[in-house]
């Protein structure tokens, strides 16, 4: 049985670009090398529901919290900043299997069909169509698209893109400890069953990482990500790196009494589109696989669904590569990624990160202290990266 | 906590063909001269996929969480890395 539209991964980019593709008509296949969609997603917990809303119906949406505050840390030496913002907006803690089976579900119900424990391993053309080779057997289709996620083997086997490079990746490790939900409500003071929050985490010691945490209905969350340069330099696992932070802030002691009960890992991407091509003839590639993090705002899978949805439109309507290109650079969600890279690569630095957390550190605690007169600010380089940062700059 | 306890928490099904392979364990031995021990995929591994025992490189693929991280870090290339099939390794409940 050959298909019109055969999408590789159920993530949030595989599931968006299979609902449009199937709801335009076209006769979709989707495929999942996990037992089902999401078991094998590691993210943060924390979406907007603006980033579902063009593609999927959300008055089903399975969340577990809305977040209504974010603290923000920096952590230097033995300095200490926490921020709390309240959130008005709508953010939702989210549980990747429950939130990618939803979205997969969705593309079912427009008509895909979805099989899951089949890994691709190979696309070649096949005359005027695609092979697309898996692990129980070859199917054939028109148009491909590949949102396999950040470890592309799939993409980098055609030479679509390149591998990435441990300059251009944060190696990040999660724990999910398991306490019951009144427990939640009063160690982090919430009023409410369905209140959440998470915390954004920015620390130098022992060496540079972000962190995070999330609260689910029934566990908590927390993480590191840390440039995989910095590890291999300085010969530490990123496991260390979580152990010595969850020290600092605190967490075992937030909970105490609980029990782990996920341990996980991701890659995250720093590089990607536009330096790498997103497509070839009409293989379309989406979300991670091409990058599409913008690590200043902890966020994949905004772009990972808006880059879905244009792959799945260029599928359905036969798009040729630089359409396809021209139209991701359009996006609002993709353009945040891409105008982001140049200061991205400045600030996953060393030096720049570690001058970041230590100077906003050493200027609330010196206004803290009522003495600003010993804060010095390298004006030349924060100008650089503010310039970077609203574009005016370019690298 | 020790790593092997954190992986217990882990649904998994193992593959019993190996998904992970050292390609060439020469040039194990000499990434261990360039950037000496531990080498960069056993700094980046979450899971302790990889240890270096009496000058050679001991794959516990049964561990590995498939983050991909050892593949990208690997200065030599020597790592064949490829997913479990059929769904099998791990299947994560929070992700």
């Amino acid at each position: 049985m050959d298909f019109d539209v055969i999408v590789v991964g159920a993530g949030p980019a595989g599931s968006a670009a299979a609902l449009t593709a199937a709801k335009g008509g076209a006769k979709v296949l989707l495929l999942e090398r996990g037992p089902e969609p999401g078991s094998k997603n590691v993210s943060g917990a924390m979406v907007r529901l603006d980033y579902f809303t063009p593609t999927f119906d959300v008055s089903s949406i399975p969340i577990e919290r809305k977040v209504k505050s974010v603290d923000l840390m920096f952590l230097s030496d033995n300095n200490r900043v926490r921020i709390n913002i309240n959130v008005n907006a709508n953010l939702a803690n989210v549980g990747r299997l429950k939130l990618d089976k939803w979205m997969a579900q969705q593309a079912e119900k427009a008509g895909a069909l979805l099989i899951t424990k089949t890994t691709v391993l190979g696309v070649e053309k096949d005359y005027d169509k695609y092979k697309v080779i898996t692990d129980r057997g070859d199917i054939r289709a028109d148009r491909i698209v590949l949102a396999e996620g950040v470890n592309a083997l799939v993409s980098i086997k055609a030479n679509i893109r390149p591998d990435l490079n441990p300059d251009q990746a944060v190696q990040a490790v999660k724990e999910v400890y398991s306490l019951n939900k009144d427990e939640i409500n009063r160690r982090f003071g919430f009023k409410a069953d369905d209140e959440g929050t998470s915390w954004r985490i920015l620390g130098t010691d022992p060496v540079p990482y972000a962190g995070f945490l999330y609260v689910y209905k029934d566990a908590v969350a927390i993480g590191v990500g840390v440039p995989m340069s910095i590890l291999i330099k300085r010969k530490i696992t990123p496991y260390t790196v979580l152990d010595e932070v969850k020290e600092r802030l605190g967490f075992n002691e937030l909970v105490k009494g609980s029990s782990l009960r996920e341990y996980s890992a991701k890659v995250i991407p720093e590089y990607g589109f536009p330096s790498w091509r997103a497509c070839s003839g009409k293989i379309y590639l989406a979300g991670d696989a091409i990058g599409l993090v913008d690590p200043l705002t902890f966020d994949g899978i905004g772009p990972a669904i808006a880059s879905g949805t244009l792959a799945g439109k260029a599928a359905l309507e036969s798009y040729e590569c630089n359409r396809y290109e021209a139209e991701l650079l359009k996006d609002r969600e993709v353009r945040k990624v891409v105008n982001s890279r140049p200061l991205v690569k400045e600030l996953i630095n060393e030096d720049n990160f570690k001058y970041y957390v230590r100077t906003v550190n050493e200027l609330l605690h010196s206004w803290v202290y009522g003495d600003l007169s010993k804060v010095k600010l390298d004006v030349g380089r924060m100008l650089k990266h503010l310039l970077l940062g609203i574009g005016v700059l370019k690298s | 906590m020790r790593i092997e306890e954190r992986l217990y928490t882990l649904r998994y099904k193992k593959d019993e063909q190996p998904h992970l392979a050292i390609i060439d364990p020469n040039r194990c031995l000499k990434c261990a001269e360039v950037n000496g021990v531990p080498q960069p995929c056993i700094a980046v591994c979450p899971a302790n996929v990889y240890a270096w025992i009496n000058q050679k490189i001991i794959v516990s693929y049964e561990n590995c969480v498939e983050c991909g991280a050892c593949r990208i870090a690997c200065p030599f290339d020597n790592i064949m890395w490829k997913y479990p099939r059929y769904g099998l390794g791990i299947a994560l409940r929070y992700g």
